[in-house]
């Protein structure tokens, strides 16, 4: 029975990667635009799970890392620079604001890194709409573009899904990598770790600013998509959606971003032709996930497998 | 800036700072007994305001606005805690999650019964005035809002250090155990202490209501100030929280009228370099 067993994984991998090149020559481009929704929203999902998931580390302000790359994207657009020139203004005001998150959460663990980097996201937040003369304000800035290779819905699709992939397996990489184990150890024992030489402070530090790339990418994926910044992309229920996200897929799993991306995107999509309260079912999920699905859609099918194998043997 | 006008910001950042104190130390002391990030304390400040905005409407009654607004909290409060909150005791991330999520229905409520603008309550008769001071008038409210501050924070001092209540609840928050050991009702204890932290935000809406203005987001606005101010002053500390409303108040008066573009990361510079110095905050007890 090993054999196929294990097996399953590669072939699910195939599986899923020939799904995703498919979708756009089946699926209505409607559908396709959601499934770039969902693999932005799966980026997101994963930086902050990149934390949440080694560290133990919950930050609900990730969406304040990826508004700044995207306000770089967009304010380097408004001035007609080019695509590297784009790059790069979101590249170091990515740096910049995720060395910031780094600095003052490194001493800091459990609800307090958690309170810090909500009052963090919501200063990018208001930073976004009283900075006006850089940002727009309320009115948001207009005029950035995709780049001419990705322009069409479908070249875009593929990109974003290229980028995901290349995300996710870095990510898993990290994960498996003596860093990744580092992270693993402080979430355990911080004093463990210390008194084995390695220093908590650096490596929490390390891992903001790692998380923060990540974040960094879905924010520019993110102003390409909409071709528009507004400080909405900043607020606090975005930052928010990307904690439920990872915990609705299963925190610290390589997939359960992408999984609950897709259930939030699909939700948010198909309940708002229905009910007008968007923001009251995103509590409500909140809560229900929090009291009856703490380990997440993945963390779920994993419980059920593992149960399932040791029946069988 | 004559030295007028400087005292002038300085009385504005106090009485905003003042308010602050109102929401902050709720939010301090639910932390110092339960460990619980309330950061569902905005939204409660903000229905408390709203009701208590309707209920001056109704009755004209300032007082009874104040009861109103910050009744309603308190029930909001004690619903979270009853119903919501008891299920996850003692795990500190679900709670704060919980808390996400009880924030984020509480508000979108608001705005589906109150609607998105802004609301206020005009100033009630007696303090609607201005105190000559020096050669200017300055609202009589907004020194009504200190007074109010300084008479709740030495109130909540004196329950504190000096009552029999005070005395169950420091033994709640040194040792929960020992505390249940001797009789006490610690569970009792935090869902009164969880429905008190409610009302204070209650009240802290309808003071606001007539210092600023509430509408939709008003809560998370608020919430990031209250957030600053304790985790300057030191989780659970109510020193911490006093020191840390009037130095963001002032901070907040001043960066308005300097760099009024910059005024959120005024605010929000102090907690940074505070943090890398003394990560704890101000006034923190010695914490594992």
């Amino acid at each position: 029975m090993s054999a196929p067993r294990r097996a399953l994984p590669a072939v699910a991998a195939a599986a899923g990667v020939a799904g995703v090149v498919a979708a756009p020559y089946v699926l209505p481009s409607f559908a396709v635009y959601l499934l770039t929704l969902t693999f932005i929203a799966a980026l997101l999902a994963g930086s902050v799970n990149l934390l949440a998931g080694l560290a133990g580390l919950v930050s609900i302000g990730h969406a304040g890392i990826a508004a700044a790359a995207a306000y770089g994207v967009a304010w380097a657009a408004v001035r007609d620079l080019g695509i590297g020139a784009q790059l790069a203004v979101a590249a170091a005001l990515t740096l910049a604001v995720s060395v910031l998150y780094a600095l003052t959460t490194m001493r800091t663990s459990g609800i307090v890194f958690l309170m810090i980097t909500l009052a963090l996201g919501m200063t990018v937040f208001g930073l976004a709409l009283k900075l006006s003369s850089v940002t727009g304000g309320q009115n948001g800035l207009t005029g950035v573009r995709r780049p001419e290779a990705v322009e069409e819905w479908w070249q875009f699709y593929f990109f974003t899904a290229a980028v995901l992939g290349a995300c996710l397996l870095a990510l898993a990489v990290i994960s498996r990598s003596p860093f990744g184990l580092v992270l693993r150890g402080i979430r355990e024992s911080p004093s463990r770790m210390t008194s084995l030489g390695y220093s908590v402070t650096t490596a929490k530090f390390a891992a903001v600013v790692l998380s923060g790339a990540f974040a960094g990418c879905a924010g520019v994926l993110l102003v390409w998509n909409s071709e528009f910044m507004s400080p909405s992309v900043a607020s606090f229920p975005r930052s928010a959606l990307a904690v439920v996200t990872v915990i609705l897929g299963g925190t610290g799993t390589l997939l359960g971003p992408l999984v609950g991306a897709g259930i939030v995107v699909a939700g948010e999509y198909w309940l708002s032709s229905y009910v007008e309260r968007w923001q009251t079912v995103l509590g409500a999920v909140f809560i229900l996930v929090v009291l009856f699905a703490p380990r997440g859609v993945v963390g779920m099918i994993a419980d059920l497998t593992r149960r399932s194998r040791k029946e069988g043997t | 800036m004559s030295l007028d006008e400087l005292a002038l910001q300085a009385l504005n950042g106090l009485s905003f700072g003042a308010l602050l104190f109102l929401l902050a130390s709720g939010f301090t002391l639910v932390f110092g007994l339960m460990k619980i990030v309330n950061l569902a304390h905005g939204a409660f400040y903000l229905v408390g305001g709203y009701v208590g905005i309707a209920a001056y409407g109704a009755t004209r009654s300032f007082l009874v606005a104040v009861l109103a607004g910050a009744t309603t909290a308190a029930l909001f409060g004690l619903a979270s805690e009853r119903l919501l909150l008891r299920r996850v005791r003692g795990q500190e991330l679900p709670e704060v999650l919980l808390t996400v999520g009880i924030a984020l229905i509480i508000a979108d409520a608001c705005l589906a019964v109150f609607g998105g603008n802004p609301r206020s309550i005009p100033i009630p008769g007696p303090l609607s005035g201005s105190v000559r001071l020096g050669s200017y008038a300055y609202p009589a409210y907004r020194l009504f809002v200190i007074a109010l501050a300084l008479a709740v924070g030495v109130a909540l001092y004196l329950v504190q250090h000096r009552t029999r209540l005070g005395a169950l609840i420091r033994a709640g928050v040194d040792d929960r155990e020992i505390a249940e050991a001797m009789g006490i009702n610690v569970p009792r204890v935090f869902t009164a202490m969880f429905v008190f932290g409610g009302a204070l935000a209650g009240l802290a809406g309808v003071v606001a209501a007539g210092l600023l203005t509430l509408r939709p987001g008003a809560d998370t606005d608020i919430l990031l100030f209250a957030l600053v101010v304790v985790v300057i002053g030191g989780l659970g500390s109510l020193q911490g929280a006093a020191v840390g409303s009037a130095l963001i108040g002032l901070v907040d008066a001043f960066s308005k009228v300097w760099v009024p573009e910059l005024s959120y990361f005024a605010v929000f510079a102090p907690m940074a370099i505070i943090l890398m110095v003394r990560p704890a905050g101000l006034f923190a007890r010695s914490r594992p």
